[in-house]
């Protein structure tokens, strides 16, 4: 059986064409972000949409690598057992990634904030464990915040556990280089925006050194990439 | 007993998935599948773990054929191969395909809306007793799989997704 379509509608207007019912969520530098129905289950579709000043063929070449990198990124993690959102279909025509929703869940972000230090202890640890498997799989997020980990609650409240999203700036890497400037953002991010929680990170980089084996090369670059940083004299 | 979904994307695409039990002419049915003599893709049941599987693969079958890009010869052969987690075609075909004696056949028919006589034609060749497809394959074939079906579902479905370009 042949597939028709409108003529008025080449192929890779199809997704942004449905994109129309769906509900915008977020709109990044590098994707917008819907939430959406998909054979029946509620579903993310990120897009990621051309720049307009870049060579039309460097940039389909550049938009295409990211969603595949994106997507590769996404398997990896969820083959070494760290919960990401599972990918339910790719279209490398629109650039657009339809991913499973993660219901039931709320940012680490949102939880610190509503939460005592006194009893952030557990989440800190499963934080730097979960960021020790990944590297271990040599996978880089690229982007890591409290916004971009999930804490979702199981049905039978046996607690929660933590979900990685937002892979659109990750890419495979086994440099402790790559992986300490991975920590070295989240803790950038982390500081600011959960003020005075030094002492919390500091329990989170220790889970992570106690359940990575590559972890003190990677500790390492960090204290330098922490020297390196913004406004700090490179002298002496 | 019918489990019917229209593909959000293409729009003037349904879905329709019919699974028989006690069938006795799957080498028959086989074979006029192989010779295009039957409008559906024939399923191995038993290699399913619920049916958002079969609309994941369809819904890949359907894009690829809109962009010119399956990598078998029909739609029906595509969705058999996109159920496989990996690139082998053959091997797809032998793990997710109706083999010869099997009992069982989920038969899985793209068509446009309302073609309910297309889908009793097509279901009339198959010589088995149609059977309601449930949300959890489980539930029908007994299938031991851990609590973590519906991880089992998602892992599954993302390999297919993702295939190829791991």
């Amino acid at each position: 059986m042949a597939v028709q379509q409108p003529d008025s509608l080449t192929p890779s207007a199809t997704v942004p064409q449905f994109l129309r019912g769906a509900e915008l969520v977020k709109q990044g530098a590098e994707a917008r972000v819907y939430r959406t129905q998909f054979l029946g289950r509620p579903t993310i579709v990120k897009e990621r949409f051309s720049k307009r000043y870049r060579h039309v063929a460097l940039d389909e070449k550049l938009t295409r690598r990211r969603t595949v990198q994106e997507v590769r990124s996404i398997l990896r993690c969820r083959r070494a057992g760290i919960p990401a959102p599972a990918v339910y279909f790719v279209d490398y025509t629109s650039h657009c990634i339809f991913l499973e929703e993660i219901l039931r869940s709320s940012t680490v972000r949102d939880h610190i904030a509503s939460t005592q230090q006194s009893e952030l202890e557990q989440l800190a640890q499963q934080v730097g464990q979960i960021l020790a498997k990944m590297h271990d799989e040599d996978v880089i997020h690229g982007d890591l915040t409290t916004s971009n980990m999930l804490l979702r609650r199981s049905p039978e409240d046996r607690g929660s556990d933590l979900v990685l999203i937002d892979f659109g700036l990750s890419y495979i890497s086994a440099l402790p280089e790559d992986k300490g400037v991975d920590l070295y953002v989240l803790e950038k991010a982390f500081l600011s925006t959960h003020p005075h929680t030094e002492a919390l990170f500091q329990k989170l980089l220790k889970s992570y050194s106690a359940s990575s084996k590559k972890s003190s090369a990677v500790l390492k670059k960090l204290d330098e990439v922490r020297l390196r940083g913004r406004k700090r004299s490179m002298v002496g | 007993m019918n489990l019917t979904q229209e593909l959000e994307l293409f729009p003037d695409h349904t879905v329709t998935q019919m699974l028989f039990k006690e069938v006795k002419n799957a080498a028959e049915l086989r074979q006029s599948a192989v010779d295009g003599r039957i409008n559906g893709a024939l399923i191995n049941p038993t290699m399913l773990v619920n049916p958002f599987q079969v609309l994941v693969a369809a819904n890949k079958a359907v894009h690829l054929q809109l962009i010119g890009k399956m990598k078998t010869r029909s739609l029906n052969s595509e969705i058999i191969f996109n159920l496989s987690p990996t690139n082998n075609i053959s091997e797809a075909f032998k793990r997710f395909g109706t083999s010869d004696g099997d009992e069982s056949v989920m038969l899985v028919v793209v068509h446009c809306k309302n073609e309910s006589q297309l889908l009793e034609d097509i279901a009339a060749q198959v010589d088995g007793r149609q059977v309601p497809v449930e949300d959890d394959f489980e539930k029908s074939y007994s299938i031991s799989l851990e609590e973590t079906c519906g991880t089992l579902l998602d892992a599954v479905v993302c390999r297919m997704a993702i295939k190829d370009v791991m």
